[in-house]
Formats: C-alpha cells, structure tokens, sequence
C-alpha cells in the first residue's frame, strides 16, 4: 500500500468508530445467542441476527460512500417518504400487527421490516437540513413553528401505529439536534412546559392504551401487581440483580433459562447479560457505548459543516435515548417502552438502522476535509 | 467556515456531557442492584425457580399387647390429577387470577376431567373441586380417588394418551386387619382441617391435604405415627412445569405403637356389649341400643379393652368421606356411633356407686360392717311428706351393712346419706373425689370429660337464674349415696374405682399407651404407670367392702349372672334412673377377688336391671380376660 493510498484510508476510516461498533455487533450476537439457546428456534433465530448483520452492511457501505451533503437540499421528498413510511403499516394488506401496534411492513404476507426503524435516520436527516438552515441561531416563533409542524407530522403518524417508543426517540432525536443547532434556551423551558401539559392531558383523557398505563403505574409503584403488569419488571429486576458481580456465566441464567423473562432475546436482552455476565459484563456494555458516543461525538465536531454535524448529533441523541430507556426499563429507572438495545437486541430492521447509522457517521468523517 | 465549531464548542460539551450523565446514572444504579443487593436478588431468583414438593411418610402401626396388629398400612391405588400437566396447569392458572372473566368456563371443565369423572362414578364438579384446591401445595398431585376398581385402572391405563394429566399411583392407606375392633379406641384418620393447621406446631410442617389422626390413638399420638416429612426440591419453568430434581431428602416413617388392649378380650367385649342390647331387648327393652365397656389392668392402669356401642367402621373415612356417611354417623338418631361411650360418656352410677359411698360410711365412722338396719320398704326419715323407696317395696326387713350391699337394698344406704347430710361436711364428696370421680382421669385418649360430683357450691351455681332450686337439700345427699340424682360418671371413671378398690385404694392412672417402638422394633419408651389417687383407706374398711361385693356376685343381685363362673369375682350391680329413658343397666367388678387382675365396668343403656344385661355381659368378658370359657348366661334382677 503506498503512503497516499494509507493517508485516504486513514482520512475516510474513523477506526474507533469502526472498532466500537464491531465490538458491541460482536458481543450483541454472543448475547443473543446465550438468550436463544434454550429455544427450540435458537439456531433459526441466530442465523437471522447474522443475515440482519449481513444485510445492513450494505447501507452502511452506500451511506459511507454517499455524500451526504447532497441529503441537504432534498428534505422535501425525504419528509414525503417518512410519511409514506410510518403510512405504510395502515395500509390494507400490507401491515401486520404485534404487540398491539401495526408496526410492520408486509408484502404477500411475508414480514419485511419495521419502517419506523429506517424512519428515524430519514427524520435526522430532514431535521438537520431544517435546523442547518437557521445556521445556529434559532430564537423566532415562525422558525421554531416551522421545525416543530414537521416533528409534529411525523410524531403524530408514529403515534396512531401506535408505537409510543418510537415516538419518544423522534422526541429525544428533535432535542439533542435543536441543542446543537441553537435553539435558545427559553425555547426548551417551553418545550418542557408544553410536554408537562401534554402528559397530563393523555393521563387525563385516557389517550394511552391500557397496558401502556399499567405500565406506567407500576413504573410508579414496581409492587402493584406482581403477576400482571409488573410481572415482566419484577423478573426482569431479579434477572439483573441476581447476576451480582460476575453473573452466573452464559447460557447459565435460570430466570432467562427457565422463561421468567419475557422478551428475552429482544427488548429485554440487557437483563439476561446482567444475569449472565453480572456488573462487570454490563459495565463492559455500558463502556462500550461510551466509547462509540465519544467517537460520533468527534464525528460530530470535526464534521465540515453545520449540516453534518447534526447529523452526527441525532444519531447520537437516538442511541442515547435508546440505551438508557432500555437498560432503564429492564432495571425499574424507566418505564416500559418496546425499545430495542442498539446492536445487542435481536431485530435486523434495528441492526441494519444501526448500521446505516454508522455508514452516514463514515460518511461525515471521510468528508470532513475538502470544501 | 472555521467559525461555527468555535460557537459549537460548549454545545458539544452539553450533548458530551448529556450522554456521560446518562450512563453514569445506569452505571450507579446496577452498581446498587447487582453488587450491593445482589445476595437478595439472587434469593429471590432462587426463590422463583425452586418448588418444594413434601414427600409424605409412612404413617406407624399400632398393635395389641401381644404386638397384634391392630392398624397398619397397605398400598391402594389412587387416581390424581397432576396439576403439572400443561392442560390442567393453564386452567388452574385461570382460576386462581384475580379476575373472574377468565376462570375457566363449565364446558372447558367437562372437556377436561369429565370422561375421567365418569369412570371413577364421580360427578366433574367433585373433581374439579379437589384438583382446585388452592391450599395444597403447588407441585402436589391431587388424589380424586382411591381404592379404584382395578379394571378402572386399566382402562386409565390404556387410554394414558387421552388423560396425559391422570396419574395411578399406589399411596399408603390405614388397614384395619380386624375390621371395626376397637375403631373408637384406635380412631380414624382423615385429611387436616383448616383448624387442625391453624393449631398445629408449625414446626411439625403440615400442610393441606396430609393425612392425620382425627380420633383416638391416631390423634393422640399423632405426633409419634406421623413420622417426618421427606422433601424434594424441584426446578420449575416461568410456567410452572417441573425441570429437574435440584435436591431431596427422604422421609422419616412414623414410629410403631404397641397398646395395652388385648384383642382377644376385646373382640369378647364387644361381642358382650352386642350380647347384653340383645339380652336387653328379650327382656323387653326394646330401646336399648347403646352402651360400652371398659377393662382395666388393676396394678398397672392398663386399658385391657375398651368398647363403645353403636360402633362404626373407620375405612369410610379413608380418601374422604362422604356426606351421606358423615350425616349417618352424626345426626340425631343415629345413636352417635362415633362417640366412645367409654370415656365420653355421663351416667348416674348408681347403686355401682355403694361401693364408693359404703366405703365412705366405713371411712368416717357412720357405719360398719355389722351395724343392723330395718328395711321396711318404704323410708321416711326426712318427713313423711317426703318418702323414698327402696327398690324391695316390702322391704328388706332388719338388714346389716354387709347384706345391704350384697342386696343392694337403698334404706340402707338412705340412712347413710343422711347421716352424712346432718353432719354438713359434704364428706361423701370429699371421699368420691379422693377416689377420682369427677375428675378426668387423664387417660391418653381425647374427648374424655369429667363427669360431676354435685355439692351445694355446684348446685347454687347451676341453679344460679332459679333461686328456688339453689339450696342443697337432704334429699341431693340421700339420692347422691344411691348414685343417683346429679351425680354422673364415666365407665371409665368406675372401672378405675373398682380397679382401686381391689388395689389396696390406690388408683392408678388408666391408658391405652404401652410402649412406642424404635426404628429396628425394640421399645423406644414404655408406659410407666402413675398412681393419681391414693387416698389411705383403711385396709380394714376395703376388707369390709371386698367382702360384701364378693357376696354380691355369690348370693346377692349379681348371683344369678355369675352362677358357676371359674373364679371369684368381686363386683356391683346398678340400675340407674334416667328421666324420660328406660333403666340403665350397670355392672363393676373386679377379679380374681383372692388377688385382683382386672377391673370391668360396664353400663347398657336402657337396658334395664344390671344383674340381668350387664352382669351377663361383665361375666364374658371377664372370663376372656381370666382365660376361662366364655359363656353366655341369662339371669334375672329385680334390684336397683
């Protein structure tokens, strides 16, 4: 390899980024194979989480070599395919429910993806092209109207899935871009204010679905009910804690073992590593993602344009959100959302989001010089 | 360009920040969770994976004196529902969840366990009844029915693919080699109630469902038959399905009991009680249908046998039983099969009692052997508006002490009482409660009372609402000292007196209990007898009483039932007064008079004179324990 061919490596590789990632897609498939293992469609499960990995290499490799400056100018059609997408699963025939919300997208019957999963990376993409334009300064009403109509369409379209989870990272995704891209301050005071006013409204009018408020009471209070709603929390509790500082070893935990965690390969994975690999495996994790936040942050900041930069803070904010709400929800901090855990759940629509995330993260780095 | 990442700076370092909080904040609270309260989470993951499932241990035998068995063990064939089964799990799931919307519906019940309802003769609500119960343990499989046919079995068996829930298996159930031999002293077992659990020793581990003594030895010696549970611990699944045996302890069977009945003189006890209502009823007492019989060790206190009549069969008490049983035994009507007469039933004594209240004339002077009395018929001591009869309405003529007793004539005994009224001492109290009537006896079997000893403390209490009645008056004392009036007994009470009497006064304490055996059939611990009453008789008043009571059964009310007997016998005859009934017929004796063995007491109840049912019956029953030929003879009495 001649030096100026390393020097352009080096110029488009962010290799702790790379690093980071590979290391937690890595341990992300030892956990969900540990969590899989007892199950009678263990192997089949497995051999999906791979061909997810598979798959969502090929964004990933399109985002990185795509530039991503030339997303800028085109939020008008991408706000028009996040519609469609977050559309789609209501239209006849080709949604399909789970969980109590139609969140998927199938043709002839066969399972696709979720598209509320790539439409969180779109909805980064049409934000920072919005906020980019205010060139760090954000105070009057008319602007911030404007970029809160455009959340507000996609919040209301995630909402009738419905699919309060999702609904919440595009609320957190908004937050962490407005932060970068100046929003004032007094403007996240009335946020705050309006969010206050509108949980109390959906309290009070019974807006959420029922088991969404059980969930919340027993958030509230983790004893009620300990063999309803707060069955999966109390379980999911005991799973973690019982792990104590080493954890029983993989494959070894009987609360994953013997089926008291529910979910357990997907929304609540975190608790059969804590289970299984004790403090030390989950501040492995939790290590982990610190260092791949770092490492977009430093996307972030060397990004050559606002634009980019805001990308690389979405994407931030989105995994952030997701991590602590899930490790949240599986240790009683937060409530129960279906939130899937960044590289580690098992769910290729998530993995190949993360993926792609990555990509358009390569993408700012590898652009970061020029003009 | 260079400018806006200057401006960034601090925003950068918000969202930087932002996000070390957040994981920060996780970070501490596994911190709290896995290492700092790890032990506790782990205990209660313990908790939730591990089911205890008892194993239940055999129950202990019990035999006769000579190690006859008189209960012991064998295997039945029990059908269970195992609540394990997916099917039976998911509907008992349903039923025990706090909302009523999802219990399980009639028509899921009747596709459930209906055929198999309909194979055992038992309806599917008796069914589902007993596997729904939600006081037995989780894990335990429920038993619907035992003693199946055989044939039942085999099909079940044949059709095991059908009824994956269905299990036969061989359980221990009591056996009653002889039957219904001493059902009443042995007792019967049943499933624990609710409030036998609640007073139990928590200690002893019991749970719904175990099989405990209910009556009698069984429930007596509960403690020493029941054994020790064994344990297994088992690993469940979220669901409840067993997965493995984590780790077991096997059970400890309950020890052996060896009694002091002889079974020999038992099934002739029984025999003599049934002999004396037949006796009675051809001697028209018609109603008489009950009544029971006690045989003591004189030296040791030992129950030699013990009978109660109506009697009832305690295997209808195993696998449960049924409600139509139940009401037969325990309505009104039935007799009371279930009670033993024995030691839980109060009669007047009376004229056995002569022997008690001519012991105390002798004791305190008021009388003696030879002292003469005149027996006009009628007596009118306490005023002519006040008459007693003795039961020879001609009268006994001029009569001693010793052929008062001998021919139970009541003037004697009028003038006795009466003499013991003037002198105001309530001495003849005194003396019957030094020889342990009105008091338990404390005899190891449950349910015993205590019988009654009327005084003017008792009598002003009871009458307390009707003034008039509160007054101890001459007549109580003189219908007391014919054993009559409010005085009440037991005929273990009485056998005990007369043991004592032909025991130098001293009465030792009557008990079923010989020895409980160890693990290899050796004696572990024996029944030592205890003396509960030694009032210091003076020999020559008991000499007197021997005397005349073996008078009795040689020439006076009880000759006629002991005409030709093989040895001495020292004993009483007594017809007791009931209000509203027909006479009660006593007998109590000892023997061999020359050095007294046994002690009997014996009561029909309105059976008549106790010279003509009961004597004839204590004579069987003696001869079966003095190893002569027992025969059954018919004799006449008038007397009372």
């Amino acid at each position: 390899m001649d030096r100026d061919l390393t020097t352009r490596v080096r110029g488009a590789v962010n290799f702790p980024l790379v690093l980071w990632a590979t290391a937690l897609v890595v341990y992300g498939t030892v956990m969900v194979y540990s969590a899989t293992s007892g199950m009678s469609s263990g192997d089949a499960l497995i051999r999906r989480h791979l061909l997810g990995i598979g798959v969502g290499l090929v964004p990933l490799v399109i985002a990185w070599a795509f530039d991503y400056k030339l997303l800028k100018s085109w939020s008008g059609p991408l706000m028009f395919v996040l519609g469609i997408l977050l559309i789609s699963p209501r239209i006849p025939g080709l949604g399909y429910e789970a969980g109590g919300a139609t969140a998927w997208l199938q043709v002839f019957g066969v399972r696709l993806f979720q598209p509320s999963e790539p439409a969180k990376l779109i909805l980064i993409a049409v934000m920072a092209s919005l906020i980019s334009e205010y060139k760090g300064h954000i105070d009057r009403p008319r602007d911030v109207a404007r970029l809160m109509a455009y959340l507000g369409i996609a919040l209301v379209l995630i909402l009738l899935q419905p699919d309060l989870g999702t609904g919440l990272i595009f609320v957190a995704i908004a937050l962490g871009m407005l932060l970068l891209g100046g929003l004032k301050a007094r403007w996240f005071a009335v946020f705050a204010l309006i969010g206050v006013i509108a949980i109390g409204a959906i309290l009070q009018f019974g807006l959420l679905q029922d088991y969404q408020e059980d969930r919340l009471l027993v958030f509230v209070d983790p004893s009620r009910d300990p063999q309803g709603a707060g069955y999966n929390l109390a379980q999911s509790r005991i799973a973690v804690g019982s792990g104590g500082l080493t954890g029983q070893g993989l494959q070894s935990g009987t609360q994953s073992n013997l089926h008291f965690l529910p979910e357990r390969h997907t929304d609540f994975i975190f608790a059969v590593l804590g289970e299984e690999l004790g403090f030390l495996g989950a501040a492995l994790l939790l290590g982990l993602y610190l260092a791949l936040l770092i490492a977009a942050l430093v996307v972030s900041t060397s990004s050559r344009d606002l634009y980019g930069a805001l990308i690389a803070a979405g994407i931030i904010s989105m995994w952030t959100f997701q991590i602590f709400e899930n490790v949240g929800m599986t240790i009683g901090m937060m409530p129960i959302t279906g939130i899937p855990l960044p590289f580690i759940s098992f769910g290729s629509s998530a993995m190949v989001t993360n993926l792609a995330a990555v990509g358009m993260l390569l993408s700012v780095w590898s652009r970061r010089y020029g003009t | 360009m260079i400018t806006f990442r200057e401006e960034l700076k601090s925003r950068f370092a918000a969202l930087g920040i932002t996000v070390l909080v957040l994981l920060a904040a996780l970070l501490v609270r596994l911190w709290t969770m896995q290492v700092l309260a790890g032990e506790s989470f782990a205990a209660q993951a313990e908790n939730n994976r591990v089911r205890e499932l008892s194993v239940s241990a055999p129950r202990g035998s019990i035999y006769d004196r000579d190690g006859r068995p008189l209960v012991t063990n064998r295997a039945a064939l029990a059908v269970s529902i195992d609540p394990a089964d997916a099917e039976v799990r998911s509907l008992l799931v349903r039923h025990q969840s706090s909302s009523k919307d999802d219990d399980p519906t009639r028509k899921e019940i009747q596709e459930a366990f209906g055929e198999v309802a309909t194979m055992l003769g038992m309806s599917t609500q008796e069914v589902w009844e007993k596997v729904s119960d939600t006081r037995v343990e989780a894990l335990r499989p429920r038993v619907i029915a035992i003693d199946v046919p055989i044939d039942t079995v085999s099909q079940l068996a044949e059709r095991q693919t059908e009824f994956p829930s269905v299990r036969v298996d061989e359980i221990p159930v009591r056996e009653y080699p002889n039957g219904e031999l001493a059902a009443h002293v042995l007792g019967y077992t049943g499933e624990i109630s609710e409030e036998g659990l609640a007073q139990a020793d928590p200690l002893r581990g019991y749970e719904l469902g175990d099989i405990v003594g209910k009556t009698g030895v069984e429930a007596q010696y509960e403690s020493v038959l029941q054994g020790d549970k064994g344990w297994r611990l088992i690993e469940v699944n979220a669901s409840g399905a067993p997965q493995r045996v984590v780790k077991e302890q096997a059970a400890v069977p309950g020890r052996d009991i060896v009694l002091t009945l002889d079974l020999e003189v038992q099934q002739v006890a029984e025999q003599a009680l049934a002999d004396a209502i037949d006796e009675a009823h051809r001697q028209d007492y018609p109603k008489a249908a009950a009544g029971a019989a006690v045989v003591l060790d004189v030296k040791t206190g030992g129950v030699v046998a013990m009978a109660s009549a109506p009697t009832f069969d305690p295997t209808q008490f195993l696998g449960g039983i049924s409600q139509a049983e139940w009401d037969a035994l325990t309505s009104e009507g039935s007799e009371y099969p279930l009670h033993n007469r024995a030691v839980m039933g109060a009669y007047p004594a009376a004229s056995t009692f002569k022997a008690v209240s001519g012991l105390a004339g002798l004791e305190y002077g008021i009388t003696y052997e030879n002292k003469t009395y005149y027996c006009a018929g009628k007596w009118t001591e306490m005023g002519e508006q006040w008459p007693k009869w003795c039961w020879k309405r001609s009268g006994h003529g001029t009569i001693s002490f010793r052929t008062g007793v001998e021919e139970s004539c009541d003037t004697v005994f009028y003038e006795i009482g009466y003499e013991f009224y003037k002198r105001r001492q309530e001495e003849l109290q005194a003396f019957s409660r030094s020889m342990g009537l009105g008091a338990k006896t404390g005899i190891d079997l449950p349910g015993e009372v205590s019988g009654r000893i009327p005084d003017a403390a008792w009598k002003e209490e009871f009458n307390r609402d009707y003034p008039e009645y509160q007054m101890w008056l001459p007549g109580d004392t003189v219908n007391m000292v014919i054993g009559q009036g409010d005085m009440l007994v037991t005929p273990l009470q009485m056998a005990a007196v007369y043991a004592a009497i032909g025991n130098d006064g001293v009465t030792m304490q009557p008990h079923v209990l010989a020895s409980v055996m160890d693990s290899e059939g050796g004696t572990a611990r024996a029944f030592e007898p205890v003396v509960i009453a030694d009032p210091g008789i003076d020999p020559a008043n008991l000499a007197v009483m021997h005397r005349a009571l073996v008078d009795v059964t040689e020439e006076g009310t009880g000759a006629g039932a002991f005409r030709g007997f093989g040895a001495t016998v020292a004993g009483k005859t007594g017809t007791a007064e009931v209000y509203g009934k027909d006479d009660y017929a006593w007998f109590c004796a000892y023997a061999p008079a020359e050095d007294p063995q046994y002690a009997v007491a014996i009561v029909i109840e309105q059976g008549g004179h106790g010279g003509s049912t009961a004597g004839p019956a204590a004579r069987q029953i003696l001869a079966a324990a003095l190893d002569l030929p027992v025969e059954r003879v018919h004799a006449t009495d008038q007397s009372r």
